[in-house]
């Protein structure tokens, strides 16, 4: 190796543990923010109002909409029937939103619509309890399960770094949307779930080539051959997550509001993803003491075979 | 030698490609059927010809009052046609229909896709459009969870009847005196017998409180503070198995949710007819087991007629109710019979264990009961004998009802008994066909942007690989067909907006696993390789880091589906068919596509001179 890329290597493995760090603080950050703010849950998990009434105009849904969003404080849910003359609004249950029990009346005189209220009742959340429960095993099942596949088809090591980077992305988007105090509904679960796949696919796939290097050559220090696993892949990694990217802005600049927050959720996931798998994936194994002498210690029990 | 080989695997590559064109086209013609819309046709038959056609003016007049238009409306003396382009609009159209023409004549509506002939015989569907996209319909349901406490009391009543006698207890009333207590009065020679009941009663029934009324009687009474836990506690139970039976038909976008004390709202998407859905709910519906009664004049006697005419008496108390069945598959027997197989959990086996063994040889009754509304607006209760069975031997926690009148009522009743039966008496108080809650604006943004995002992706491919990257477009284009073309073939399958996003993100693995290959290729080539080798080599060695990567999301997405509700079940389900088309389409489509287009005598490919 020459000097040149000596440094180069020299200043990759600084950088990685340098994230790795940075990563580490991140996580603890988001975890306090999880902790302490908790996640701004969205009418799906929470519940809330339910305030039906009708209008004796047939009014377009966009109009309404902006209508009462300039009205209600918070946010809310709209949706119409019997050809715009119908309406039901759901709002969350606290303070902030719920402008008196009577914003119904207020809003009839502001609006200039004939507005007859129909029904105003408390209504429940869209996920049973059940759900959050067995959302939290499912995601414990999946962990154990992809940590023995992973260490079945790697190293131990290799897939505890996968499924940390794992941990680090997901708490991460949580931690920006309780930061931020977003609204976490179930189409941003959804999205989490996406992320999970992401995250898994960048980690794994350096995991990989961490693997067939370590096969090809027996010398060369750990450090050196995660660093050459990484520079080799680095122009998938960029490609790949790049035009995913390009196509999560184009949603969050042209898609509006509906889907806003399922692009916030995605890009920082997957940016938050891509850097994990150098930060976290790549080097946890290292820090945990890989060595290539696993690979060849299979090696060397197939070759004594005569 | 050489050539012989050659020629085998060149033979066996085109196998490979019919194949693969084979499926392609197959995924293209169940995508199809989205490229069409459903037209909603309503049919006015005259009911006699005595009556005034109706001019398709009057129609178009009638709908334009209440802000409804027809796409198009046909006329004859013998009756008139109106299709509709807007579903949602259908149920509201129909009713102002009825109330102005309903006495002369009859409806009937149909729904008719605007596909070519040829395509709606292979009987293709579009996927289902979830409630943001275009709505569905809304059900409010009541649950009477006051009735549901008085049917506990009863049942608290007659069971304690039964113990008393079981232990030889002389009890002068136990009587239910309201919907939540129970009087019981003894004669004062058995004033020490009683506090021995007294005791096994609070230790069966602790939400029950004691209250000594007179000398000689108490009452026994849910209190104030247990009233409001019993019905939460049915509230609850009620939702849940609502929520089993939506999930048991395949429908993951639904919402279902608590409305006010005792009311659940139910959103479905895709359904457009109430009466439809409302069917296909059966949410109303309870099952119970009963004895037949020995001797007709012991106490606590239900009387019922079934099908035939014969009247059946059966001891009020219920062997086991639906509640205990833990799982329902229709089945045929060895005749060919339809049959329900029936699997129920520890507390219903042991009780059909302990039944059965006594009872051998006697029948047993299957009662379904509905509940409705009658036109004073109360609940009023239809049972009905579904099935009368002679217990042939001691059974155990699995067993099947026979004699099904039909596979289609044994798929029902066995679709019912899995998802629950409801202990609540429950009736349909509200039901309206909903529209899309992203107005059009929101949805065609949407489209929009996902096309500007795919866009960016295919332009930077064909920019950064050339010849391979347009080779990957076309895998991406074939790889969102199949994927449309699967969620098509799929029943329960429901897309919504965050759903289409989810399926342009699965073009990203498409992508991940393109650029995977050719960055191999790429390694290949500079390793000073040959182009077919290189390719060959390339994709082999690709292969397993793709699988890995894979696989892995797939269990993922596996676990979550099976465990998973509403939203995430949809977004798990499109996850794992999109890896699977993902992959199918990223190695073997562009893998075809690349053996066919290059040659072995190119100059550079993919920047690397040769």
């Amino acid at each position: 190796m020459n000097a040149l890329l000596l440094k180069q290597t020299e200043a990759l493995s600084k950088f990685r543990l340098a994230s790795f760090y940075f990563a580490s603080i991140f996580t603890l950050l988001a975890l306090f923010s999880l902790f302490f703010k908790g996640l701004n849950l969205g009418l799906d998990f929470t519940g809330g109002y339910l305030t039906e009434f009708t209008t004796q105009q047939s009014i377009t849904q966009n109009k309404m909409e902006g209508l009462l969003t300039s009205f209600l404080p918070d946010t809310f849910q709209l949706s119409s029937a019997e050809n715009g003359t119908y309406w039901s609004v759901q709002q969350v249950d606290n303070d902030r939103s719920l402008k008196g029990k009577t914003w119904l009346t207020e809003f009839s005189e502001h609006s200039g619509l004939t507005i007859m209220p129909q029904d105003a009742i408390y209504i429940g959340s869209q996920v049973g309890d059940e759900l959050i429960d067995q959302g939290g095993l499912a995601l414990l099942t999946s962990v154990i399960v992809i940590l023995f596949y992973l260490s079945f088809r790697f190293e131990w090591r290799l897939a505890a770094g996968s499924v940390l980077a794992l941990f680090h992305d997901v708490i991460i988007v949580l931690g920006i949307f309780s930061w931020f105090e977003l609204s976490f509904d179930l189409t941003i679960l959804a999205s989490l779930l996406a992320i999970i796949g992401y995250s898994l696919n960048d980690s794994i796939i350096v995991g990989d080539k961490v693997r067939e290097i370590m096969k090809r050559n027996k010398e060369d220090k750990i450090e050196a051959i995660i660093n050459l696993a990484i520079k080799s892949t680095i122009v998938r990694t960029l490609i790949t997550s790049g035009t995913t990217l390009a196509t999560i802005l184009a949603i969050w600049f042209f898609a509006g509001e509906s889907l806003s927050g399922f692009a916030i959720a995605l890009f920082s996931g997957i940016l938050v993803g891509t850097f994990s798998s150098t930060a976290i994936s790549a080097t946890v194994p290292q820090l945990l003491g890989l060595t290539a002498d696993y690979y060849h210690k299979k090696d060397e029990e197939i070759c004594q075979l005569p | 030698m050489m050539n012989s080989r050659t020629t085998a695997y060149a033979r066996h590559a085109k196998w490979r490609h019919v194949i693969i064109a084979i499926i392609l086209l197959f995924m293209l013609i169940s995508a199809l059927p989205n490229l069409y819309s459903d037209k909603v046709i309503i049919h006015l038959e005259n009911n006699s010809s005595q009556n005034e056609q109706i001019f398709p003016q009057q129609i178009n007049h009638l709908l334009a009052n209440h802000n409804l238009v027809a796409d198009e409306v046909k006329s004859s003396s013998a009756g008139t046609t109106i299709i509709l382009k807007n579903k949602t609009d259908q149920h509201s159209v129909e009713n102002l229909l009825k109330r102005e023409y309903g006495e002369y004549f009859s409806f009937s509506s149909s729904m008719v896709s605007d596909a070519p002939r040829w395509l709606k015989s292979l009987n293709g569907k579009p996927i289902k459009l979830g409630l943001d996209l275009s709505g569905g319909v809304l059900f409010v349901l009541d649950v009477d969870t006051e009735r549901a406490l008085s049917d506990r009391t009863k049942g608290i009543a007659s069971e304690i009847k039964a113990l008393a006698r079981e232990k030889r207890i002389r009890l002068t009333k136990v009587k239910q005196e309201n919907n939540y207590s129970i009087v019981i009065s003894y004669p004062s020679s058995q004033q020490n017998a009683y506090k021995d009941l007294s005791t096994k009663i609070k230790r069966s029934y602790p939400e029950l409180t004691q209250k000594k009324l007179g000398e000689n009687q108490i009452t026994l009474a849910y209190s104030a503070q247990e009233q409001v836990k019993f019905r939460q506690e049915t509230m609850k139970q009620t939702l849940k198995t609502i929520r089993g039976r939506i999930e048991e038909l395949g429908i993951t976008e639904a919402v279902t949710q608590k409305q006010g004390k005792n009311r659940i709202r139910i959103e479905l998407p895709g359904v457009h007819n109430p009466e439809d859905a409302r069917r296909i709910i059966g949410a109303t519906a309870s099952l119970d087991f009963y004895q037949l009664a020995e001797n007709s004049h012991s106490a606590g006697i239900i009387k019922m007629t079934d099908e035939n005419g014969r009247i059946l008496k059966m001891n009020s108390k219920v062997v086991f109710s639906g509640d205990s069945i833990k799982n329902a598959r229709s089945g045929q027997d060895e005749m060919g019979m339809p049959l329900v197989n029936l699997t129920l959990d520890s507390v219903g086996g042991k009780k059909m264990s302990a039944f059965s063994k006594k009872n051998i040889g006697k029948p047993m009754v299957t009662v379904f009961s509905e509940f409705y509304r009658n036109a004073n607006n109360e609940t009023v209760k239809k049972s009905k004998v579904i099935n009368v069975a002679t217990i042939q031997q001691h059974l155990g926690s699995q067993f099947s009802i026979t004699n099904m009148s039909s596979p289609q009522a044994a798929q029902d009743l066995a679709l019912l008994l899995r998802a629950g039966s409801l202990t609540a008496p429950v009736t349909i108080v509200q039901q309206r066909s909903i529209e899309a809650t992203l107005g059009t604006d929101n949805i065609d943004n949407g489209i929009k942007a996902l096309t500007v995002g795919i866009s960016i992706t295919l332009f930077f491919m064909a920019f950064w690989y050339r010849a391979l990257g347009v080779i990957a477009n076309v895998a991406l284009a074939s790889n969102l067909v199949s994927l449309l073309g699967l969620m098509s073939l799929l029943p329960g399958a429901v897309l919504t907006l965050p759903g289409i996003a989810g399926l342009v993100l699965t073009v990203g693995m498409a992508v991940d696993t393109n650029v995977l290959i050719f960055e191999r290729i790429k390694e290949e080539l500079k390793r000073g390789r040959h182009v077919l080798s290189a390719i060959e080599n390339g994709y082999k060695s690709a292969f397993s880091t793709i699988l890995d990567a894979n696989i892995t999301t797939m269990i993922t997405g596996i676990i979550l589906y099976s465990i998973g509700y509403g939203a995430v079940r949809g977004f798990a389900l499109t996850l794992c068919l999109g890896i699977l088309t993902s992959m199918f389409t990223g190695v073997f489509v562009s893998k075809a596509l690349t053996n066919l287009t290059i040659r072995e005598n190119k100059s550079q490919l993919l920047g690397v001179k040769l």
